[in-house]
Parts: C-alpha cells; sequence; structure tokens
C-alpha cells in the first residue's frame, strides 16, 4: 500500500495517539502547546507566517554543553534573533538526575547568556514524542507555511569536542541561508547526534 | 656473540607487548597484541579493550538514535599503517522510546597495523589516542591516550600469553563476509525489504536480527518482522521519514540467535545488500526447523478453523448468537430453503466483516501503525459507539422502539428481503463483538499470518471467519434440532426481552473498557448520552404510529445529542481507575516495560507476563477464574516471580512489538520467563488456575533471598 487510503488515514488517527512520531521534512510541523519558563503557554500556533526553530536542549549533556560552553548556540540564537523564532526545548523527565526546575534553568541560561525567543518546558516529553526528537541538540527548523524544512543535526562534526565547533559546517545556518535565499533547502534531513532526551 | 645477541632479543621480546590499563570516570581502557611483535610488511592485529562499568555502554559503527562510535587516532612509528576498526556484532539497546546498538561489559575492537617492509627489527612504541561516549541513562565522552610497548621481529612471531582468549572471542563476534548467500533489498514506500537465500543445499537461520551500518535510514527501534522465503527469508523493516532517496546498497549485519548454518560458533554474517527494482515472488517456505516460531500455512489454516469454532464458545459472542438462533427459530418449522438462505447470508457477513477488518488492519500496519488484532477497541471513540449501538439494540428487544422503515426489526416477521439483511447485520456484528475475544489457536495463527503476504493473512482470517460461522451454517443446513424447539408464540417476545439483559451487560463491561482507557469523566458522559440517546429511542417508539414529521425529527435530535454527548474528548486521559484495576487481586503485579523485563531476566529473576487489555474478554475471564487465586499467588511467591501486566487497552507500540517477538498479535499471551532461558514458555489462551501453578512448579525454587541478607549480617 503505497498511499493510505482517506478511510485508513481517518482510522489511524484515531490510534496514533501514544506512538512515537515523527515531523517529517516537507509535512506539516506537529502543532503543540506547552508553557515557557514563567509557566506562560506558548504555542507552535503563535508563531503562525514565521520561521521557526526547534533546539532540543539538556545541559546535563556534552553535547550541549559543547554547543554552550563553546559560545556557538548563543551567538546562533543572537545572529537569528531578529529573523526567526528559536524556541529551546526541554523534554527531560523530572525524575531524570539532569532534571532541571524552569527557575534553575532560567538562572542556567542567563549564565550562560543565551537568547532563545521562548524556552519550551516539555517535561511530560509530548512535543519531543510527537517530533520524534531523540537526542539533545535535535535541531528542527518549521518555514513560515507550517511545513518541517530542517530535521537533524545542528552540524556535522560528532563530537563532544568544543575545538570542533570552529571547523564544524552547521547544518542549521545552512538551511537558514538557503531558505532567506528563496532556495529549496539542500540537506534537510539527516541523522541527529547527542544523548538520548530522557524521555520518562 | 650470536647467542648474547638471542638473549638480548629474548629479553626486549619479555619488555615488549606491554601496556598499562588507563582507568576514565567509566572504562578502563587498554590495548593488546596479539602477537608478541609485528613482522616487517606484514599485519599484526593489535586490540582496544574497553571495560564498562556494569549497566554502561560504548557503541557500535552505528550507534543507532543517539550516542557515538568509538573513534582511535594511531600514532605510528614511520611508514607503519593502521587499519579500521573491526567491530564485533552490536546488542540492540532499548532506552525508552529509542533504540542504540553497542557494547556493554567488555568490547575488544580490532585493528591491523602494518610494518613496513624495511622495518628494523627492534622495540617499537605505538600510541593511540582512544575517544568514546560510554552511557548509562546519562552519557560521559571519555578519551584515553594509550602506549603500547611492540617490537618489529623477523619471522613468525609467539602469541602473548594470556591475550588469546580476548582475541579469539573478539574475532567469533566478527561479522563474516559471506559469499554465496543472495542478498537483495527493495525499498517500496516506508519499508525495507530483505531477502536472504542460503547457497544450493543450505538453509537459513530461523531467527534474524538486522544492524544496517547506513545511519538515519532504518527507523532503529521499530519491531523487524521475518518471513520465510523458500529456503531462506525476507526481513522486513521500517525505514525513517522522508525515505532517504537514491539509496543503492542497504548492507549490514545479520545475527543468527545460535550459530549461523555453515558457520560453526559464528552468529554474524555481514551480506551485501543491493537495492534492487523488485523481489521476485515469494516462494512457499522450504525446510523451516520445526517448532520455530512461524509454522506453516496448513497448520495456520487448520488452527483459524479450530480457533474459529470456539470463539462461538467465548463470551463475546453470546448475546449476539442468542438472537440470530431465536431468529432461525422462526423459520425452523417452515421453509427450509429459507432457512438456510438464512444461514448462508450469515455466514457470509461474518466472512466480509473478518476480510474487511483484517484489509483494514494490514493496510493500517503497511501504512506503518503497529496495530494488532482488536485494535478498533483501543479507540475509546470505537467503544462507545459500540455501546450506544448495543444500548439501542437492547432497547429495541425491550420492546421500546421497532426500527420500522430503513432497517428492519430482527425479530419481527417482515420480508426475505428484509430477513437477509437482518442475517448479514447479525453476521457483521458478531464478528464485531468476536474481536475482543481470542480463542485457544486462534493466537498462533493471527501472529502468523501478520507476518505473512497479505493474500495468505486473508485466506487465514477468512477461515477464521468460516470456522466462526460453521455452527450457524451447520445448524441451517440440518434443522432437525431446532424443530425441537417449541413453535413460535408468545414465548419468544419473553425470550427476546430476556436476550436484552445480556446486551446491557455487553454495555456495563464497554463502560467498564471505556472507563479503563479514557477515565471516569468519558464513563459519566457516556452514561448521560445513552440516556438522551434512550429518550430519542422513547420518542422514537412511543409516537410510532404518528405521521408527524416531529417524531423523526425529535429521535435525530436526541439521537445526535446523545451521541455529542457520550463522545469521548481528545483529552481524555487514562484515570485513576486504571491504576485501581492493577492494585486489584491478591498478585503483585508490576507494570511491564521492556526495561523492566530485561533488568529482571538480566538479574536471573524468573518473570511472568500476562499481556491483557480491559476490552479483552478472554483475558479478564482468565484473571478471574485462574490468576488471582490464592495458590497462583502462592505459587508465584515461592517460585520468587515477579508478575508483570502488559496493559494494551490503550495502543502502545511497545507491546504490540513485544508480541510480535513472541510471534504473537491477539491477546491474551502469558509468557514465563524461566532464569537462563533465552525464550519464555506461552501459556494456552484459555487458563486454569491449577494449570498456572503446574507451569511454575517447573521452575526451580526461589533462592532464600530473606535469608540470605540476614546471614550476611
Amino acid at each position: 500500500m503505497k498511499r493510505a487510503s482517506p478511510l485508513a488515514l481517518c482510522v489511524a488517527s484515531l490510534f496514533a495517539s501514544t506512538a512515537f512520531a515523527a515531523a517529517v521534512v516537507g509535512q506539516p510541523a506537529p502543532a503543540f502547546t506547552a508553557t515557557d519558563l514563567a509557566g506562560k503557554p506558548v504555542s507552535l500556533a503563535d508563531f503562525n507566517g514565521k520561521t521557526v526553530v526547534l533546539e532540543w536542549h539538556n545541559f546535563g549533556c556534552p553535547f550541549v554543553q559543547k554547543h554552550y560552553r563553546s559560545g556557538n548556540m548563543q551567538a546562533l540564537q543572537k545572529k537569528y534573533g531578529t529573523e526567526v523564532v528559536w524556541l529551546t526545548v526541554n523534554s527531560t523527565n523530572a525524575g531524570h538526575q539532569d532534571y532541571q526546575s524552569p527557575a534553575q534553568l532560567g538562572k542556567a541560561l542567563a549564565e550562560a547568556g543565551a537568547a532563545p525567543t521562548r524556552f519550551v518546558m516539555d517535561e511530560p516529553g509530548q512535543v519531543g514524542l510527537a517530533y520524534g526528537a531523540k537526542v539533545t541538540p535535535h535541531m528542527y527548523v518549521i518555514d513560515p507555511s507550517g511545513k518541517v524544512a530542517y530535521n537533524g543535526a545542528i552540524d556535522d562534526k560528532r563530537s563532544t569536542d568544543v575545538a570542533d565547533v570552529k571547523t564544524a559546517k552547521n547544518f542549521v545556518v545552512a538551511a537558514l541561508e538557503e531558505m532567506k535565499a528563496g532556495k529549496p533547502v539542500s540537506n534537510a534531513s539527516n541523522a541527529p547526534y547527542g544523548c538520548t532526551i530522557k524521555y520518562r | 656473540m650470536s647467542r648474547l645477541l638471542l638473549a638480548a632479543t629474548a629479553f626486549l621480546l619479555a619488555l615488549a607487548s606491554h601496556a598499562a590499563p588507563v582507568r576514565t570516570e567509566r572504562v578502563e581502557a587498554e590495548l593488546l597484541a596479539e602477537r608478541v611483535a609485528a613482522a616487517p610488511g606484514k599485519p599484526a592485529t593489535v586490540g582496544l579493550r574497553l571495560r564498562m562499568d556494569e549497566h554502561w555502554h560504548t557503541y557500535w559503527r552505528n550507534p543507532g538514535d543517539s550516542g557515538l562510535p568509538t573513534k582511535i587516532r594511531w600514532t605510528l612509528p614511520e611508514g607503519w599503517t593502521a587499519g579500521p576498526i573491526q567491530w564485533p556484532y552490536p546488542e540492540g539497546q532499548r532506552i525508552g522510546p529509542l533504540m542504540n546498538y553497542g557494547y556493554s561489559g567488555e568490547v575488544l575492537l580490532l585493528v591491523d597495523l602494518t610494518p613496513p617492509a624495511d622495518a628494523k627489527p627492534g622495540p617499537v612504541a605505538l600510541k593511540a589516542d582512544a575517544d568514546w561516549l560510554v552511557c548509562k541513562d546519562v552519557c560521559i565522552p571519555e578519551k584515553a591516550s594509550l602506549a603500547l610497548d611492540f617490537a618489529v621481529a623477523p619471522g613468525e612471531p609467539g602469541a602473548v600469553a594470556g591475550n588469546a582468549g580476548a582475541f579469539s572471542r573478539s574475532r567469533a563476534q566478527l561479522p563474516v563476509p559471506t559469499t554465496g548467500w543472495t542478498s537483495e533489498a527493495l525499498v517500496s514506500g516506508n519499508r525495507l525489504t530483505l531477502r536472504v537465500l542460503p547457497p544450493a543445499g543450505g538453509v537459513a537461520p530461523a531467527k534474524v536480527s538486522y544492524f544496517p551500518y547506513r545511519e538515519n535510514f532504518v527507523d532503529h527501534p521499530a519491531p523487524q518482522a521475518l518471513v520465510r522465503d523458500g529456503h531462506g527469508f525476507r526481513l522486513e523493516a521500517k525505514l525513517v521519514e522522508p525515505v532517504a532517496a537514491g539509496v543503492t546498497e542497504a548492507s549490514g549485519v545479520f545475527v543468527a540467535e545460535s550459530s549461523w548454518p555453515g558457520l560453526p560458533g559464528r552468529k554474524a554474517v555481514e551480506l551485501a545488500m543491493p537495492v534492487a527494482a523488485s523481489l521476485p515472488a515469494l516462494a512457499a517456505p522450504v525446510g523451516v526447523p520445526a517448532g520455530e516460531a512461524g509454522g506453516s500455512l496448513a497448520l495456520a489454516l487448520a488452527f483459524a478453523l479450530a480457533g474459529g469454532l470456539l470463539l462461538n464458545l467465548m463470551p463475546c459472542v453470546f448475546p449476539v448468537l442468542g438472537i440470530k438462533v431465536m431468529g432461525f427459530v422462526r423459520h425452523a418449522h417452515g421453509d427450509s430453503r429459507a432457512l438456510w438462505m438464512q444461514g448462508a447470508v450469515f455466514s457470509l457477513g461474518v466472512l466480509v466483516s473478518f476480510l474487511v477488518l483484517a484489509g483494514l488492519l494490514l493496510a493500517l500496519r503497511a501504512g506503518g501503525a503497529e496495530l494488532g488484532w482488536g485494535f478498533q477497541l483501543q479507540s475509546p471513540a470505537f467503544v462507545t459507539l459500540l455501546a450506544a449501538l448495543f444500548f439501542l439494540m437492547a432497547l429495541n428487544l425491550f420492546g421500546v422502539f421497532e426500527w420500522g422503515g430503513f432497517a428492519q426489526s430482527m425479530t419481527s416477521n417482515v420480508s426475505a428481503k428484509g430477513r437477509y439483511a437482518d442475517a448479514f447485520l447479525a453476521g457483521v456484528l458478531a464478528t464485531v463483538v468476536a474481536t475482543p475475544c481470542t480463542a485457544p489457536f486462534m493466537g498462533a495463527a493471527v501472529g502468523f499470518t501478520l507476518a505473512q503476504p497479505a493474500a495468505v493473512s486473508l485466506a487465514v482470517f477468512a477461515v477464521l471467519g468460516a470456522g466462526m460461522a460453521l455452527p450457524v451454517l451447520a445448524l441451517s443446513f440440518f434443522p432437525g434440532a431446532l424443530k425441537r424447539l417449541p413453535r413460535p408464540g408468545p414465548w419468544m417476545e419473553t425470550f427476546k426481552q430476556v436476550m436484552a439483559f445480556p446486551l446491557f451487560a455487553t454495555v456495563i463491561w464497554l463502560a467498564w473498557v471505556l472507563g479503563a482507557q479514557a477515565g471516569n469523566d468519558a464513563v459519566m458522559a457516556l452514561l448521560a448520552g445513552l440516556l438522551v440517546l434512550g429518550m430519542g429511542a422513547w420518542v422514537y417508539g412511543r409516537w410510532a404510529r404518528s405521521e408527524s414529521l416531529l417524531r423523526f425529527v425529535f429521535a435525530a435530535l436526541f439521537a445526535a445529542l446523545g451521541l455529542w454527548l457520550a463522545w469521548p474528548g481528545a483529552d481524555a486521559r487514562p484515570g485513576e481507575a486504571r491504576a485501581a484495576a492493577v492494585r486489584a487481586g491478591e498478585i503483585d503485579w508490576q507494570p511491564w516495560s521492556p526495561e523492566r523485563l530485561a533488568e529482571l531476566r538480566a538479574a536471573g529473576t524468573p518473570v511472568f507476563v500476562d499481556f491483557t487489555a480491559a476490552w479483552c474478554v478472554t483475558c479478564q475471564v482468565n484473571k478471574r477464574v485462574a490468576l488471582n487465586r490464592d495458590e497462583v499467588a502462592r505459587a508465584l511467591a515461592a517460585r520468587g516471580v515477579v508478575a508483570l501486566k502488559a496493559d494494551w487497552t490503550n495502543h502502545d507500540p511497545r507491546i504490540t512489538a513485544a508480541l510480535a517477538e513472541l510471534g504473537r498479535n491477539a491477546l491474551p499471551v502469558y509468557a514465563l520467563y524461566a532464569p537462563g532461558q533465552a525464550q519464555p514458555v506461552l501459556l494456552p489462551e484459555v487458563l486454569t488456575a491449577s494449570l498456572v501453578v503446574d507451569e511454575l512448579s517447573k521452575l526451580p525454587a526461589a533462592k532464600p533471598a530473606a535469608a540470605s541478607t540476614l546471614t550476611q549480617r
């Protein structure tokens, strides 16, 4: 069966509630509503018509640390701060040693000089599961029409070595620049690297 | 002089091939040499040994959904070259919804180092900077600078004492590059099919896991399905979407459960997997080892027929069959042709609905959904609809209203056409309510069929339906038995009303299922909806003689309002009712998860897993009559068995995958894992307490854990 019939899709949607889904490039990005560090609701729908970057985050992860210690992630957040909506999402479950409360996260982000548009607390992991986010940092770019434009790694140097950031080719930058130039994203989907997300 | 040189060389070689292990936070790393020296121009094998702390692991060349492969950077004397890491086959490491490929315990990564042909004999220092990521649920990047005092010596250097075992173990785990086998792949939609056939006269292993070299290609945690294809097999895996375009090969490592046929002591092979435009038709299985998962089509069909027959005795189908048999009574004393036509149309109804349900199941599975038999009852919306339908049927039997017009009453004396529609509908209903029941033999048949091509699956489902329809069909052809029943008369009205009670009982059960799925509020909404639906039915029946359009308008209005009230909201969540259900009974049930099961089995604890669902009636009956009994609870405790409950009431792909591994796709399934046994014992679908106790008594007696703790103090 190449294409699911409308009926099959309709029935399938009844069962799609708990599955580990995925955000597929070229398809609409899964909608979500969660809360930010202040407990205010954040919805993907709030940013209709804008380019949205999703960054999966966990300060306890050495791969995430690489991009914050080197200042790489903060620089990207600031560089694209006016052009795109940058949402940093944390799906670490509350029982895990890596979990940080909104207050702790707020402090740590401020110390690191991070500047995402909003920070999304995804403590039950629903946003992560809907996107099929596997690792931190798993990166997504959503185009202004709400379709997934990029899904994959942050760059091509799969390491925890801070020195690698300088020489790495950043896939998110490449995707955003291509989108800005009105070109299709040439490398739109690849294997993300990092630490397993600590889902419940 | 020459003796002095010899002694000096021996002394140097004794010093050589020596390295000190480096201890990092979670790993002990060391370079090992297989031989005391390398001959000029000839490769010598050395290895990086990583000893991980308990529960920690490092990664294979394709690390799976996260992680990093271990890297080695060599610093070698002038002219030396280092080959790639030779990776032993990995193990799958499931973490929540994700899958990693790697190693736990200890791994020796082999590398061939080649000195130049003009290398001068004597000691050399080899250096390696190794990087690895070691993870439990958290990850630590670690590195070590390692050194190995090695040597170049002409001739055939001797083995390093004490290292031979480690090297031969690691070599035994290297995938064997295999030739002579036919291997090709097909990418179709989001499915990868790998066709593997042995050379002439060979056999393929019965159970195989596939570890792809390519990253981000195969959906690692998705279950892999195996189908026999002639002497070989086909392995089907799900792909990551969007499926990478232009993939020309899907090579990887195939690991058998025991030795790979023709390769004693070796489990893993490496097969080249060119992607083909199409694959030849599936061949009939040949030479499948007896007793392996799968089984033959003929056996599956026989099981399906028996399972279908027995379905009639299961508690789900009973109310509908009662109504059907009553319909027969009306005709038993009349026209025999009309009677068997009725039986045939009923059977057709059963067959068609089995095929539709099976077709839908196959189509959805092909689309990537991980579903199993009875899947429709995992949907609160479907359960609500079914409850509403049964409620209306029961009201109809009570005489609150007659269908009239669009569909005829199940029992009224109407035209032949209406009766056929009736019989067909009864067949459809019987099938729909039969799905939550699994009869004996049926589990194996359904489990077998879902790994088969669609035509075979549909044949098995059709035979299952035929088996279920057979008793009614037989009755309609040989109405002698029915003749003994009293002639139609006023007693029929009484009987009709009595039959409403089992239907109400079914509604109660469905309300309970809904409660387990969507919580207390959903049950309340359902009951309120049924009340309003009842009002609609009453309006429709009360003014049955009225010509006014208002009767229809109000009936329809109430019906719509009732359904709207009952419809489960999208935010419905399993409530506390479910947790309470787990707590009920004497057995200390713990929730199942693949991790928990693996943990218990690794600790050598016997485990009993109850794959169950609120909508699975056979499961509920077994729970009452066989499982929640004192003697079973005592037997479990006496053998130190941990009881895990895998609840499939709501859709759960992990349970679907676990069932697939057991060759099943329908409930109930009872699996008893004895310590040290690779495969669990599967208990029959219909249990008795003594049967469970007998199986438990085959386990070794539990170690008196509490006592030993006391004596240690």
